[in-house]
Order: structure tokens, then C-alpha cells, then sequence
């Protein structure tokens, strides 16, 4: 049983350790935005589909005329 | 109720994109993963015509919840003048690596999905090396080239994505709340990893009194849990001694004077055995106790301020860029560089940046800010028009009277400032629980302490000690939090976001509720409820070219009229100011407005229809088409909400800033107790404070910029559905969902929560009843007493997580 004189302090230092690192973590702004993180390591695998180059652009160039023409209109909203 | 509503959001004929209902006609779709999804409105089309064009459909299978309807008023221009250097600085830096990096604030996220889809656009832009939405502050850190692209872009990108961003300034209050949930978690982590600690000591020590052990290995055991938990004592439980001592200076007893009493003579104790060698330790119980409370607290706490938008103020709402004439020419410069006596020049739909003096044009503006009214006020040369209200037809050129500190919307600001210190604060249950308690326990220790002089004064010491103890009011300390953290949580789920400290058990005693009209009752805006054609004229032809005219106005009626269909497309389109539209399609011209308006070129339109409408007319020049009545209609949720606030017993008053008859007239339909008509913010103010000094407790439901200070006034407050960011700053609940029937679920949860919090109370009062007998008899071991604490707190969580549960309203 005498080993307990050593385990014990082992185990403190150890102890202080995980404080220290889970300090710096926050100092860090590790824990700063827990929903994200919350979220994102179940979502982890997502990758955006490579755009299809030619209907991108058209796209894009309707999409922006859309929100221009409508700009005036739903200001009143 | 309100729960099916949520869960069914998703028919047929919601929007894809924002969930809102798609007008009956809409033709708007786009094609997402291969389906042809329904739009409510161009906006949301063009945004959803993006994301799946750039092949970031996936985010829809993603997103917890539906985004915001875009506003789109953003004109080409509105984001270049954060390319200008002085503007630039005020949100970018310089990193080490050369890259500049910028914080924007971004409005419109909704869920997590959100940052994925603008860190994964922004992130395929060339020169962004860098990009990072924090969802807890709605921020987004971007590190970029400047020889690549220039922040405008970055802006433009996110805006095209349906999200309003604008420059991120840190302010002392949110760098203070920052700071303090950095402190929390701190504290919270030394407690955890302590409580593991000591724990692992304690169960040695209880299984060695129970089966033996030897002196030397106790006392090791004992001088180790010491150490840990006098840290866990000195730094994780420091706020309750310093709360519990500060309340004691004003002479008042709160939750967290039995906290500290308990964790400072239990600790006092066990050192005191430790270094004696004697009596019993109970470092463990100190320990879970002190993480037991700091993770509620800081459960309800996150919860909270999960969507804190205290840095919003009345300035925010202001332009960043203005138009001003510096010798002859005009120049986009930053807001803050504008003195008095410059000529400003404020573009249709733009807000007005300044109080000032029309110097020529002539156009209306929108001033609901000041008196809640949506239809403008007519201004022409030499009128004033005030900062932050609305410019929504013609060019104005205004001369500057002052600076900002000078406005109107500064005075508002002000009367926000100093009303918020005057919100009554109801006195906890819970506290006056605390009072009774700390007293009663005192007595009981005392007269244990004489009874065993009497019988046994070697023991004296140790049984008392050990009723301070066991009386530890963990559960007790428990019951609010815990009560508190799992209604608002439920209530987050149903769109209602509760912010106010302690809200929800003030809410549950309110006996008075003063509701706001336009905007609350009423949707805020005009709808169109009749249209009576002439007799060659179909519907949809009227209907297709009115909305045709109206898309080139930003007046309110223009709203009344969303596009739901292909238009016409029309030429030579002029918006007369207090007038109409006029606009052609190359053979006819057409106008749509006023009775005169229109007679000018179609005299034989027929006489205004009857009916309490506000009627505008179509015609042609060959032939007039049509009347169109719009109405600001009332919320069908309203008469519902009124009669349930009866039923509960609550007085229902009317203050509003309109003074027209229909106020009087919605007041008496809905049966409302008291009307109060043409109301400015000083009356609603000064009406709410009368009540809370006649002894009513007080609930304010408004939504607009003059409601703000009247909220943070009020007992207990609610911003509905599409109010001002402002309003949403100063309300203790904000309904984020178009439904004034979340109110009343509220309310019901609230008093649901209060009857839950009352079991509490009594539960863990009736557990210190049972443990202190036991305790003066000397009958209790450590053991016992830890065990016997931890299980009284679970039964006191448990018993709050039924506020969870589907259906609880």
C-alpha cells in the first residue's frame, strides 16, 4: 500500500495537466461555439458538389438580375 | 398546437427557401437536387437559384431551420464604401501572414447549416484564405488578399446568399459578456475535473470507513481531497461567496447565501478534521455540489444569451455611407464624417441618416419609427424629416441639421438607456425561500448543538456540524435553474427565444398586458382584401399590371402588391410622389393610385367603392380597370391570444401610436379593457409605469423602434414576429416565428414552469425535512449524506426536464 504515496501525487499531476489543458482550450476560444462544432462533427463528410461550370454561370447571371429587378419592390417589406 | 404548426411548416405551398406561405398565384420555383420546389417571392428564388447552381444543394438536406425571407434592398453600390480606407479600418486588420482579415456581423443565420454554406462560398473565392462564422455571436472572421478581391465583394457574396452582413465593431458589453462566459466555463471545468478527483479519494475513504483503514492511508487520503477541493472551493465557487456577500451588505438574503454557507462550514469542518485528525470529511460533497450548481447556472445562462443582441442600438439601423456634396460634386462618404449644414442626398428606399431640413424634391417618408404609423408622411422643400425613418418615393436632397448626437433617434436612444435601470425586479420564490431557510437551519443547529451538550458533549461538534451539511441546499439551489433552462429550451423549439433574466417566472405573475397595434395586432402591413374590376377588365390583367407599376415604389402599398407572376413589361415608369405610378407598355399608358391621379386620364372611372378600405385605383387611357381596397389586416391569431389572456385572468389594454378610428374600433372587437390612441414612446412609457404603480405586473407585446423603451420597461416583454432589431434587444421573449399565438403558449409555459419550479421548492425543502431529524440524532455518515444530496438533485432535474416533454404547453 505504500505505493499510494506515489500514485497518488502521479495522479494530481496529471490532475493539473487536464486543467491546464482544458484552460488553455478555453483561453484559446476552443469552446466558443458549441452548437457549431455540435453540428459540424456529425456533418463532417459534407463537401459541396463541384459546380456544373456553363449552368453556373448562367445561373449566377439570373440569379443576380432577379435580386436586382426585385430590390426596388420588396423594400417596402 | 403551435408545435403541429411547426412540424407541418413544410406543405406544398410554403416556400422551399423561408418557409413563409406562397401566394396563391406565385409561378416562382427553382430546381433543387432535381425537384422543382415552390418560392414565395423572387428573392428567395434567386438566392435558392445560387445555392443549387453552385452546387450547394446539400445544405438543405442540412439546416435545421428555415432561412429568412431576403430582404433585397440592397442597391449595386450599398456595400463599396467599405472599400473606402477610413471605413475599412473600423472593421479589418492586418494579419502577420500579410493577409487582411475582417469580422462581419452577419443577420439572417438560423442554424448551423448556415456556416457551412457561407464558409464553403466563401472559401472558393479567390483570395479568401480564410473564413469562419462563429453561430454563438452570428460573426464571421475572413482572412483575404487585397490585391485579389476587395472587401465590397466579400460583402456582396454573402448578401447574394440571403444574409445581411455589416461591419462587426466589439463593444464593452459584449466583450463583457465574452469574458464572462469564458469565466463560467473556466470555473465549470476546474469543478468537473475536481469533482473527479475527490470523488475517486471518497469512495476510498467511505469504503474504508465502512470496512476499515488504516490511520496513515486516511489521513493521506484525506490531506489530498483537501488540497483539490480547497482549489475547486477557491476559485469554482467564488462568485456564490462574493454574490451571497454583496446581497448581505444590502441586507438581503438571496439563493446564494445558503450556497456559501454551506460549501464555506462544510469546508471549514472538514479541514478541521483533516488537520485534527478527527470527525468526519466532506470534501466530496462540497465539490459536487459547487459543478452540480455552475453547470445549471450555466446551462440557463447559454441558453439565454444564445441570441443576445444587446450591441444592437438605435445607430445601427442607420446607413453606414452617406451621399454628400462637397463643393460641387457629390461624394459616398461614412455616416460619421457628416456635419451640420451639409446638403445630403437619400435615394428612394434609403434611410434617412440625420435629422435635417428638405432642401428640394419632394417624396414621403416612412416614419413608424416614431409613432408605429406605416403610411409616410408627405415632405416637400423646407419640411424636417428625422434620422432613421424612411425615404420611399423621390430623390431628396436634405440639409443636415446636427450631428447624430442631435437626433431624434439619439433622444429615443437616451430614454432607452436610462429606462432600462428602471425595470422592476420581482423578488425570486426562491430567494424568499432562502431567507426562511437560512434561518431555520441556523435555529435547528443551535438547538441540536444544546440537546447533545446535554447528552453527549464529545459529539456536540460534530453532529451539528453534520445538519449544516445534510441541509445542504443543493436541490433547493437547484430548483429555479433547472426549472428555468428546461422551459426556455422548449420554447426555443417552438420559435420563441426567452432572454430575460428570470423572464419566465416573471411572466407567469404578470396580472396586465399592454399590447402595441400596428405591427402586433396587425400584420404591419397592407394587404390587398378587395379588388372590384371594371366590367372589360379580367383580375389577373388588373392585378398583373398594378403589380407591374407598384415594383418601381417603395411606398407601402407597393408591399401590398407581391409579385406573383410574369409581368408586363412597362417604359417611361414614373412614381408621382403623394400621387401614384404612372408607366407604359408602348400603345396604352396606366396609372395606378389616387382617385384624382387616375380621373386625370380616365374620367369616366367609377365612384370609390364602399367598405372601410383604403381604396386606390388602375386604369388606362382608353378605360379604367379597377379599384384595388387594401387594409392592414388583423392578425387571426389575435382574437384567440385576447380571449386566452381573459381566461387567465389578465387585464388586456391597447396603447398605440395610431389615432384613426380603427384602433378604437379593433379595441372594442376584440374586447380589450382599455384603449389608449396617439401615443409617442414617452406615453406608452409613462402609461406602463403607472400600472406598475398602481401594483400591476405588467407584459408589453410590441414590435417596433417606439416600443423599445416601453419594453425594457415592462415586467416582462415580447417583440413579435417582424419586429425592429431594437425591439428584439429590449424584449425578454422574442417570437421569431410569424404568430401572435406563441404569446399565449408562452404564458402557459410560464405558469406550467412556475407550478414546476413550486414542486421543486417543495421537494427539496421536504427532503431537509426528512435528513435533519436523522442528521440531529447523529444518525448520518458521510456517505449517506452525498449520496443522499446527489440523489435530491437528480429528482429536482428530472422533475424539470418534463418541461421538455411534446405537448407540455
Amino acid at each position: 500500500m505504500e505505493s499510494l504515496y506515489l500514485l497518488i501525487p502521479i495522479a494530481l499531476i496529471f490532475c493539473v495537466i487536464a486543467i491546464r489543458l482544458l484552460l488553455w482550450a478555453i483561453d484559446n476560444g476552443q469552446y466558443d461555439d458549441l452548437d457549431k462544432e455540435a453540428w459540424k462533427i456529425l456533418a463532417d463528410d459534407i463537401e459541396p458538389d463541384k459546380p456544373a461550370p456553363a449552368a453556373q454561370t448562367n445561373d449566377q447571371v439570373d440569379a443576380d438580375n432577379g435580386a436586382t429587378n426585385t430590390a426596388a419592390k420588396l423594400d417596402g417589406n | 398546437m403551435v408545435a403541429g404548426s411547426t412540424a407541418t411548416a413544410l406543405q406544398s405551398l410554403d416556400c422551399f427557401h423561408c418557409g413563409e406561405p406562397v401566394p396563391g398565384n406565385s409561378e416562382f420555383t427553382a430546381l433543387i437536387d432535381g425537384e422543382q420546389r415552390p418560392m414565395c417571392c423572387p428573392g428567395c428564388q434567386a438566392v435558392a437559384n445560387l445555392i443549387a447552381g453552385s452546387g450547394m444543394s446539400v445544405f438543405y438536406q442540412q439546416r435545421t431551420a428555415f432561412n429568412e425571407r431576403p430582404s433585397g434592398s440592397e442597391q449595386d453600390d450599398t456595400f463599396a464604401i467599405y472599400n473606402d480606407t477610413s471605413m475599412a479600418q473600423t472593421f479589418c486588420s492586418i494579419g502577420d501572414d500579410g493577409t487582411t482579415r475582417a469580422q462581419l456581423l452577419l443577420g439572417g443565420i438560423t442554424c448551423a447549416a448556415c456556416t457551412w454554406l457561407i464558409e464553403s462560398t466563401l472559401m472558393r473565392i479567390e483570395g479568401v484564405s480564410f473564413a469562419s462564422v462563429n453561430l454563438h455571436q452570428s460573426r464571421l472572421d475572413v482572412r483575404f488578399s487585397t490585391e485579389k478581391i476587395r472587401p465590397s465583394e466579400l460583402f456582396e457574396a454573402i448578401a447574394a446568399l440571403g444574409y445581411t452582413p455589416r461591419p462587426f465593431h466589439s463593444n464593452a458589453r459584449r466583450e463583457q459578456l465574452q469574458q464572462e462566459y469564458k469565466k463560467d466555463l473556466r470555473r465549470l471545468a476546474v469543478a468537473g475535473i475536481g469533482m473527479m478527483q475527490v470523488g475517486m479519494f471518497a469512495i476510498a475513504l467511505h469504503a474504508g470507513s465502512i470496512q476499515g483503514i488504516a490511520l496513515q492511508y486516511q489521513s493521506l487520503l484525506r490531506w489530498v481531497s483537501l488540497l483539490v477541493a480547497s482549489f475547486v472551493v477557491l476559485f469554482s465557487a467564488k462568485p456564490f461567496f462574493i454574490t451571497a456577500w454583496r446581497h448581505l451588505k444590502q441586507r438581503t438574503l438571496v439563493m446564494d447565501m445558503p450556497v456559501a454557507l454551506a460549501i464555506g462550514i462544510a469546508w471549514l469542518a472538514s479541514v478541521w478534521a483533516t488537520v485534527r485528525n478527527t470527525g468526519d470529511v466532506y470534501f466530496d460533497s462540497i465539490v459536487m455540489f459547487t459543478f452540480f450548481l455552475l453547470l445549471a447556472r450555466f446551462i440557463e445562462r447559454r441558453i439565454r444569451e444564445r441570441s443576445l443582441q444587446s450591441w444592437i442600438d438605435t445607430e445601427a439601423g442607420l446607413p453606414d455611407a452617406v451621399e454628400v456634396k462637397r463643393g460641387d460634386q457629390w461624394h459616398t462618404l461614412p455616416r460619421k464624417q457628416l456635419v451640420g449644414g451639409e446638403q445630403v442626398l437619400v435615394l428612394p428606399g434609403r434611410v434617412i441618416p440625420i435629422d435635417a431640413t428638405v432642401f428640394s424634391g419632394s417624396s414621403a417618408v416612412r416614419e413608424d419609427a416614431f409613432n408605429g404609423e406605416y403610411f409616410p408622411r408627405t415632405v416637400n422643400a423646407g419640411d424636417s424629416v428625422f434620422a432613421g425613418t424612411v425615404n420611399t418615393e423621390g430623390l431628396l436632397e436634405l440639409t443636415a441639421a446636427g450631428s447624430y448626437l442631435q437626433t431624434r433617434l439619439n433622444a429615443l436612444q437616451r430614454s432607452l438607456d436610462s429606462s432600462k435601470h428602471k425595470k422592476p425586479r420581482l423578488a425570486q420564490l426562491a430567494d424568499r425561500v432562502a431567507s426562511w431557510f437560512v434561518a431555520a437551519i441556523l435555529v435547528i443547529t443551535v438547538v441540536t448543538a444544546i440537546t447533545w451538550l446535554q447528552i453527549d458533549p464529545s459529539r456536540a461538534l460534530w453532529v451539528s456540524l453534520s445538519v449544516l451539511v445534510i441541509s445542504c441546499p443543493c436541490a433547493l439551489a437547484l430548483a429555479t435553474p433547472a426549472a428555468l433552462a428546461s422551459s426556455a429550451n422548449a420554447l426555443r423549439k417552438l420559435g420563441v427565444i426567452v432572454h430575460g433574466d428570470n423572464a419566465l417566472a416573471t411572466l407567469a405573475s404578470c396580472n396586465r398586458a399592454v399590447f402595441d397595434k400596428t405591427g402586433t395586432l396587425t400584420r404591419g402591413r397592407l394587404s390587398l382584401a378587395r379588388i372590384v374590376t371594371s366590367p372589360d377588365t379580367t383580375q389577373d390583367e388588373a392585378n398583373s399590371i398594378a403589380q407591374a407599376l407598384q415594383q418601381y415604389s417603395n411606398h407601402p402599398i407597393a408591399a401590398a402588391f407581391t409579385q406573383t407572376q410574369q409581368l408586363p413589361t412597362l417604359k417611361a415608369v414614373e412614381v408621382v410622389s403623394g400621387a401614384g405610378i404612372e408607366g407604359s407598355d408602348g400603345t396604352l399608358r396606366y396609372r395606378v393610385g389616387s382617385e384624382r391621379f387616375c380621373r386625370e386620364i380616365a374620367p369616366e372611372l367609377e365612384a370609390m367603392p364602399e367598405g372601410e378600405f383604403h381604396w386606390i385605383a388602375l386604369c388606362a387611357t382608353d378605360r379604367p380597370m379597377a379599384w384595388f381596397g387594401l387594409q392592414d389586416e388583423e392578425r387571426e391569431e389575435a382574437g384567440p391570444l385576447i380571449r386566452q389572456l381573459h381566461r387567465a385572468g389578465m387585464q388586456v389594454e391597447m396603447a398605440t401610436g395610431d389615432s384613426s378610428g380603427q384602433a378604437k374600433q379593433l379595441a372594442s372587437q376584440l374586447a380589450f379593457n382599455d384603449v389608449h390612441t396617439g401615443m409617442n414612446p414617452q406615453d406608452k412609457l409613462s402609461l406602463v409605469q403607472k400600472r406598475q404603480s398602481q401594483g400591476d405586473v405588467v407584459v408589453m407585446v410590441g414590435d417596433g423602434l417606439n416600443d423599445a423603451p416601453v419594453l425594457g420597461v415592462a415586467n416582462a416583454s415580447f417583440a413579435v414576429a417582424t419586429a425592429t432589431d431594437l425591439a428584439r434587444s429590449q424584449a425578454d421573449f422574442i417570437v421569431n416565428e410569424d404568430d401572435l399565438a406563441l404569446v399565449g403558449t408562452t404564458l402557459t409555459h410560464a405558469r406550467k414552469c412556475r407550478r414546476v419550479i413550486r414542486q421543486n421548492l417543495v421537494w427539496a425543502l421536504g427532503y431537509n425535512l426528512c435528513a435533519l431529524p436523522l442528521a440531529a440524532t447523529g444518525s448520518v455518515p458521510p456517505w449517506a449524506a452525498a449520496l443522499g444530496m446527489s440523489f435530491s438533485s437528480l429528482l429536482v432535474v428530472l422533475n424539470s426536464l418534463r418541461l421538455q416533454r411534446q405537448g407540455a404547453a
